[in-house]
């Protein structure tokens, strides 16, 4: 059965064709036995995978411009290795040869699919929504950054969270955003102490409670920049 | 909730536009509705969410027509839709600022200016604080004012719920989804929710309450530990091991930027009439940012309808002043 309902995938048919520009390789690391009921030794639980595969799929189906490439994450551990994938499931998005710092680790399901649709067509047509002083600012980062947003896919804020950080990671590939599913990853949600989301944090210094707005987002990135 | 949840296509918006109304929830978007009927140029501008509020209550009751209950997040999906129909524009932007220049309504968003002749103000409520020692910092770290949201991290766990009225109960249900236990306290004897959503809770093995209590502090080491609270009755002060606590004791009206341009009542409410109007002509509130006696989305969506239609009639007389 089609996750996706019928008026959705119209209404998202019609959004990729007015709005895609350029084609967006969308690369899922999954487990190839995802859904079996085959016990494989060493193989890590991903309860996710087979619906994150499905929805993707049927995603991809929607447009000439969106190509879906799937890894196995145990076999093609050395494709994993060189995309700096730990866990799964993982999305990231492939343009013009050039791997983006744009991932998704977890489900981008509930509220965090209307993420995932904004990003790719972010990423088809090249520009992003920030501000003129924001992006601005990003031309300038020339060390690396990493973001996580912890989310859950019933909180209705945090699409806000996981957008701004993913558009930061557009503007320059120095960065990399990732949104965290926080329930999928229990341990990653004890590591950082999450009991609320979102919570962002950016280079393991700074963290943000909250959806914050643009220019608070970009006064608390500059304060991770500082030695 | 639905397994995917689709909002906000990408398009370009005129600065200039007839009817510009602050707030997607409830009363916003019915004001859109009845606004886009009488084809007006409308512009929604919504901050967080659309939806707002509603969007975050689990599961709505007491909607009419709606016998089987309907989720807060598929009711407002539909207003949505609805608004959008009628040909209401929405854009998802921080609001910065609101000023009037003659018959123009200016408002300044983080991402351009836009004016129109009228505004309708559904800029609607936040939660209110506790206002104890602990709260601001140990928000993240045990303290939530969203049970759809943070619920889920407290499986298996103790937390407290603070309110008596419609939210706080409600929340404490669903809270009992995840938690262990929920303890709800109040500081009166009695709830102020309705009857049905207590007989549920009181129903529900999962909650326990804690009657005429306050919460003086929340206390721990990273994360939420404790609560001290303060027996009403016997002003005994004692402690409450617990690992998260909800907070549900009322609403802040999201008035700042009209404070000084617009008549508020003592709490922040905008003052209007029985047609929304405010105290400058052309502007209108509807919805829980108003002062008024009952706070519900049935209440909302009536205000949105009147401020839609006054705000039509404003514009028809100017048309025809123009005109003349």
């Amino acid at each position: 059965m089609a996750l996706l309902k019928e008026e959705d995938r119209q209404y998202l048919e019609n959004l990729f064709r007015e709005n895609l520009k350029d084609k967006v390789k969308i690369i899922l690391f999954s487990e190839k036995a995802a859904g079996s009921k085959l016990v494989v030794p060493g193989r890590i639980e991903c309860p996710y995978c087979q619906q994150t595969r499905e929805i993707l799929e049927e995603l991809a189906g929607l447009s000439d411009l969106l190509e879906l490439e799937v890894h196995d994450f145990l076999t093609d551990e050395i494709i994993a290795k060189k995309y700096n994938v730990d866990k799964i499931p993982a999305i990231l998005f492939e343009k013009n040869n050039n791997v983006l710092g744009v991932r998704y680790f977890g489900i981008p399901s509930g509220y965090e699919f209307s993420s995932l649709i904004e990003d790719i067509i972010d990423i088809s047509r090249g520009e992003t929504q920030l501000s003129p002083t924001t992006k601005a600012f990003l031309k300038t980062v020339d060390k690396p950054v990493h973001i996580q947003v912890f989310v859950t896919p019933t909180c209705p804020y945090c699409p806000r969270a996981v957008r701004l950080a993913h558009q930061f990671a557009m503007e320059n590939p120095l960065i990399t955003a990732d949104m965290i599913e926080a329930i999928e990853f229990p341990h990653l949600a004890e590591k950082y102490e999450v009991t609320g989301v979102p919570k962002t944090i950016i280079n393991e210094k700074v963290e943000i409670e909250g959806a914050v707005p643009e220019n608070v987002f970009l006064e608390y990135f500059k304060s991770a920049l500082k030695d | 909730m639905d397994f995917i949840s689709i909002t906000k296509p990408i398009e370009k918006i005129e600065e200039e536009q007839e009817v510009i109304i602050l707030g997607g929830g409830p009363a916003g978007l019915t004001a859109g509705i009845y606004a886009g009927r009488n084809l007006w140029k409308t512009l929604i501008i919504e901050k967080a969410i659309v939806g707002g509020n509603a969007a975050l209550t689990e599961k709505i009751d007491n909607y009419p027509g709606f016998p089987e209950g309907i989720t807060g997040e598929e009711l407002v999906k539909r207003m949505e839709t609805q608004a959008k129909k009628f040909g209401s524009k929405i854009l998802e932007v921080d609001v910065l600022n609101f000023h009037i220049d003659g018959i123009w309504k200016i408002i300044e968003t983080s991402n351009g200016t836009y004016r129109a002749p009228t505004l309708i103000i559904a800029t609607g409520t936040r939660p209110r604080k506790l206002e104890v020692p602990g709260e601001e910092e140990f928000i993240g770290k045990g303290v939530s004012y969203c049970a759809v949201c943070d619920g889920a991290f407290f499986t298996g766990k103790r937390v407290a719920v603070i309110g008596g009225g419609d939210s706080a109960v409600e929340e404490a249900i669903y809270l009992t989804k995840f938690a262990e236990e929920v303890i709800i306290i109040h500081r009166r004897d009695t709830l102020r929710a309705e009857k049905i959503t207590q007989q549920k809770a009181f129903s529900n093995p999962k909650i326990k309450f804690l009657w005429s209590h306050i919460v003086k502090a929340i206390e721990g080491d990273k994360k939420v530990e404790r609560l001290i609270l303060q027996d009403l009755k016997t002003n005994e002060i004692k402690q409450l091991p617990i690992d998260g606590v909800f907070i549900y004791v009322g609403l802040i009206p999201n008035t700042e930027i009209f404070k000084g341009i617009l008549n508020l009542d003592k709490d922040g409410f905008i003052i209007t009439d029985e047609k929304m109007h405010t105290s400058i002509p052309g502007i209108y509130a509807a919805g829980d940012v108003r002062g008024k006696i009952l706070r519900q989305i049935v209440t909302a969506v009536a205000d949105g309808a009147i401020a839609g239609m006054e705000a039509s009639k404003f514009l028809e007389d100017i048309k025809y002043n123009k005109e003349v």
